[in-house]
């Protein structure tokens, strides 16, 4: 029985075996061109491209190839949204299209699990220490923050209505606070939404679907659902829905309302019981890269370099003390500035690994049912 | 239902059993490549779907497709989708095609521009245009209510309307294309020798020339079916939330849970219940009989299966019914009007006929001429309406290298992986449409299951088979990759094209003495000319507009264009795009009108 696809020791074999694989390699131009001693290390990351380009250039490509120069060449390129799929075929094939990839912690703990990242081995570095343990992982280490936030019109509210910023149960309160609607198409977030707004206190909510199921989030979901006019699933589409004036009230990350409001559209962050996520550095597994791969990482955590991401993308640092080196008009965008971030809390990434299969399927049973 | 005569003893005489293999090697090289780059490493894929965590045989994959109801369900909501589409694209589609294929050459020329126009603004841009047209505070809605006919916006869009208002936007231009390159062929002094023998209107349209068409319908349906199912970002965003299409389950599975074993479980299901329809669908039009000549017809004529005689039967009432209530329909029409016996009945029909195209014509080319304005507008995001003027989008994307240089390699890919297709199509279609042969449905299945299959699927395939041989992140593994998909498209068009080709027009050359190759050359090419002009253009529009395999196989550095919109789209769609698609459509627009000023000069020239 051969499984070449999909089972990494069994794919490794066959690339060692595939001797006539190997000879049409030399046929074709590989991007895997072998290193000579002392040369210049080629580092490729994946990043997601689009106005992150920008942000990491200034932020850590530069800095790091200036520090570098002559040794490690650091480059990033676009990828996919969540790219799992692509890492595991890249790890199982030994095709290293990058050695370093931002991901999400979710994206993370099932690439972890599945051995496919490499530890980052830089916890005893001050820099990284400087960095709450909430941001980091043995194989992963943050680089911002995302809260998932309510966001509204302020030209529908106040005057239609008292403005939302009391938290989730106010996106329920469809008499109280009259609107159009959205709601992500995703049991993430939507599920905690429905039971902070039915009274799970914030932040336990995964405690309790862990011991009662999911019965409460979908009997609370049912109250909304008549009154959900547009179910968004991603890409630019809320701050278009908010932009436009589409819909008046609904959650989104607060980068995208934020690049609504710096559009010039009259939207406002309601942060209370926001829901804030990570998204860091992860090394893929068996990289012919490593240690510069982990240099660049380690590089990442410094709090000044984490400063200057800060005036392109809205997604706050992880590293506390880069408040000191951003500006303070800016900071009152940023996620974890530390005047929001004690009003969120933290995704559960270890229930969201258990329970995603399940919640994925309950949840599109509920919308098509 | 088929009136070509029977033509070609050659084929027909083919007895069932003694297969002439050379015949057959037209077909190989599409076999070779699809079996290397899509056969091979897809089924490695699917094939997960049969085993645990631990590599041991399970079935409990395909027992959990059934345990909940969703997955039937969503399969189900796909389906209904895909078959509303293609209903919707058929039905409209047809006046504008028929109108196009018997208008005359410049007027035909000129329409045929926009028709296509919505294959030259990106998916992308094009659902972005809908949402601020459609939407509550959108265009339509803003003149509904400026004009009184509604106090309040209506809902346009968000709903089971709008999914269809976006999807059969997306895929009319290839039904129309489809059955215009088979209408094209269509001999139109058999409409006039059916009235000299004393058919009215009606009759002689549902009893000669729709039979006639019938290829062209069937395959544009067949086609537009398939990519329908595909479909999952227009009805994300234009739809009401219940609109979960199967793709977005497999692409769920496989991205975010990285469960292959599953979503493969799901494709297989996907892919065996469309070739159930498919299998249907053949034995009612005989789709890969395509030829009237070839053997399988023969095979069909001596036992008709149930599923066909009953076609067969209804079909026929039905275009006789057709026929009938046309003509007293136009019998009414003409009892409320006067009698003007100076004016030809014909002008009455045409002009229901021309009004009906341009209604469908201004569907399709409402969003490209609703993003040109835009494009101009100094708002930060895509809104109506545009605010002041400038020339910002233009100087960014001209100004961008990476943009720039995105939009030229898009180009050059397309072109190159449509010339490719082509190659590789058009022979494996005239073996598919003249050659008696046995499982031709399954080959035909296998050169139609590219389209079926998810481009994500193909794509994590690819990726492993070009690991192999080093293809990853090289332009002619995006080339390879892209022409995989697009192949199928070229070899229906053309089937579609041969089934009404008259093979004693090259019995004729022959017979003059002319070589095969030089009969092909001034014979058969030149009368299949539409039908090989659309297929290249499918597939050039696959590539262009193609995502998810770019992203796989092309390593990143090198972005095509939809990849490069599609990143830059993560906070918000840059208005930017809009200024893109202008270029795009201006460009491509202004290459046809080149290519037709040159033909219509060299026709001049030689009289």
């Amino acid at each position: 029985m051969s499984r070449p696809i999909g089972s990494r020791a069994l794919s490794r074999r066959r690339m060692l075996t595939g001797a006539g694989a190997a000879a049409t390699a030399v046929a074709f131009p590989t991007i895997l061109t072998p290193r000579k001693a002392g040369a210049v290390t080629k580092l490729t990351v994946r990043d997601p491209g689009g106005p992150y380009v920008k942000a990491y250039a200034a932020a850590y490509y530069e800095p790091f190839n200036k520090k570098f120069a002559g040794k490690i060449e650091v480059t990033g390129v676009i990828g996919k949204h969540e790219p799992t799929s692509q890492i595991k075929a890249m790890v199982d094939t030994g095709t290293y299209t990058w050695d370093v990839a931002l991901l999400s912690e979710a994206a993370h703990n099932l690439l972890r699990d599945a051995d496919y990242l490499e530890t980052l081995a830089n916890r005893d570095h001050p820099d990284v220490q400087e960095i709450p343990d909430e941001f980091k992982t043995e194989y992963l280490q943050g680089v911002d923050v995302y809260g998932t936030v309510l966001a509204y019109r302020n030209d529908v509210y106040p005057s239609k209505a008292r403005a939302p910023d009391q938290g989730w149960k106010d996106l329920w309160d469809v008499e109280g606070i009259p609107g159009i609607r959205a709601l992500r198409k995703h049991p993430f977030d939507t599920i905690e939404q429905a039971l902070i707004a039915d009274g799970v206190e914030a932040g336990m909510e995964y405690d309790w679907v862990r011991e009662n199921g999911y019965d409460r989030a979908f009997s609370s979901l049912d109250n909304i659902k008549p009154h959900i006019d547009i179910w968004w699933t991603g890409g630019a589409q809320t701050s278009q829905l908010l932009s436009t004036g589409e819909v008046d009230i609904c959650p989104t990350w607060n980068g995208r309302a934020q690049a609504a409001i710096d559009g010039g559209a009259p939207v406002t962050i309601s942060w209370n019981e926001g829901i804030f996520n990570f998204e860091g550095w992860c090394i893929l597994k068996g990289t012919p890269n490593l240690e510069a791969a982990q240099e660049f990482v380690t590089f990442c955590a410094n709090a000044r370099t984490q400063a200057l991401q800060a005036p392109h993308i809205s997604y706050g640092p992880v590293n506390p003390n880069a408040y000191d080196h951003i500006d303070a008009e800016r900071a009152k965008v940023l996620s974890t500035n530390p005047e929001f971030l004690p009003l969120m809390h933290k995704a559960d990434n270890v229930f969201w690994g258990k329970e995603k299969d399940k919640a994925t399927e309950l949840f599109n049973a509920w919308l098509v049912g | 239902m088929n009136s070509t005569p029977k033509a070609s003893s050659r084929a027909g005489s083919g007895a069932r059993g003694r297969v002439d293999w050379r015949s057959l090697g037209p077909l190989a090289p599409v076999v070779v490549f699809l079996g290397i780059l899509f056969v091979f490493p897809v089924a490695q894929l699917l094939w997960l779907s049969l085993f645990n965590d631990q590599g041991a045989f399970t079935s409990v994959h395909y027992e959990r497709l059934f345990d909940s109801a969703v997955y039937v369900k969503v399969l189900g909501i796909t389906f209904r989708i895909a078959a509303w589409t293609t209903l919707l694209c058929v039905v409209a589609g047809y006046p504008v095609a028929y109108l196009l294929a018997t208008a005359r050459v410049h007027t035909r020329n000129m329409l045929i521009l926009w028709v296509l126009m919505p294959f030259w603004t990106s998916f992308l841009v094009r659902t972005f245009a809908w949402m601020v047209l459609l939407g509550r505070r959108g265009a339509i809605n803003e003149w509904l209510q400026a004009l009184g006919i509604t106090d309040a916006p209506v809902k346009l869009i968000y709903n089971f309307a709008g999914v269809m208002i976006g999807m059969v936007h997306a895929l009319m231009p290839l039904a129309i294309v489809t059955m215009l390159a088979v209408m094209r062929n269509i001999d139109q002094n058999l409409s006039l020798a059916a009235s000299s023998l004393g058919a009215r209107g009606g009759q002689s349209f549902w009893r000669v020339y729709f039979p006639l068409s019938l290829p062209g319908v069937a395959s544009s349906a067949l086609l537009v079916f398939i990519v329908a199912i595909g479909f999952f970002i227009t009805p994300a965003l234009l739809g009401s939330g219940r609109e979960i299409m199967i793709a977005q389950v497999i692409i769920e599975q496989m991205e975010e849970l990285l469960n292959w074993s599953f979503s493969g479980a799901v494709a297989v299901l996907l892919l065996g219940t469309t070739l159930v329809v498919f299998f249907v669908y053949d034995r009612l039009f005989g789709l890969s009989t395509m030829s009237a000549t070839g053997g399988i017809v023969d095979e069909a004529e001596r036992r008709p299966g149930l599923i066909s005689r009953f076609g067969a039967y209804v079909g026929g009432r039905l275009i006789t019914l057709m026929g009938w209530i046309c003509d007293r329909f136009s019998d009414a029409v003409e009892m409320l009007r006067a009698p003007r016996p100076e004016r030809p009945r014909a002008t009455l029909s045409r002009k229901v006929l021309w009004a009906t195209g341009m209604l469908v014509l201004a569907y399709l080319v409402a969003p490209s001429f609703f993003v040109i304005p835009m494009s101009f507008s100094e708002a930060a995001f895509i809104k109506w309406p545009p605010e002041g003027f400038t020339l910002q989008n233009y100087e960014m994307f001209l100004g961008d290298p990476i943009y720039v240089g995105a939009m030229i390699r898009s180009f050059v890919v397309a072109l190159t992986s449509a010339g490719l297709a082509m190659l590789l199509g058009v022979p494996a279609a005239f073996v598919m449409a003249r050659r008696p042969m046995r499982g031709k449905g399954v080959v035909f299945a296998c050169i139609l299951a590219p389209v079926i299959i998810p481009h994500i699927i193909i794509a994590v395939a690819l990726f492993y088979a070009f690991a192999q041989v080093g293809l990853v992140g090289t332009t002619i593994g995006l080339v390879l990759g892209h022409t995989v998909i697009s192949v199928p498209f070229v070899v229906v068009t053309i089937m579609a094209v041969l089934k009404n080709y008259d093979t004693r027009l090259d019995q004729a050359a022959w017979s003059l003495g002319a070589s095969k190759l030089r009969t092909l050359r001034h014979v058969t090419f030149p009368l299949i000319l539409p039908g090989l002009i659309a297929a290249f253009l499918f597939a050039f529009v696959i590539s262009l507009d193609e995502l998810t395999i770019a992203l796989f196989v092309s390593g990143g550095q090198t972005p095509t264009l939809p990849k490069q919109m599609w990143v830059d789209a993560i906070f918000k769609l840059n208005p930017m795009v809009t200024a893109v698609s202008t270029v795009v459509l201006v460009f491509v627009t202004s290459l046809i009108l080149v290519a037709e000023f040159a033909r219509r000069r060299s026709e001049k020239v030689m009289g």
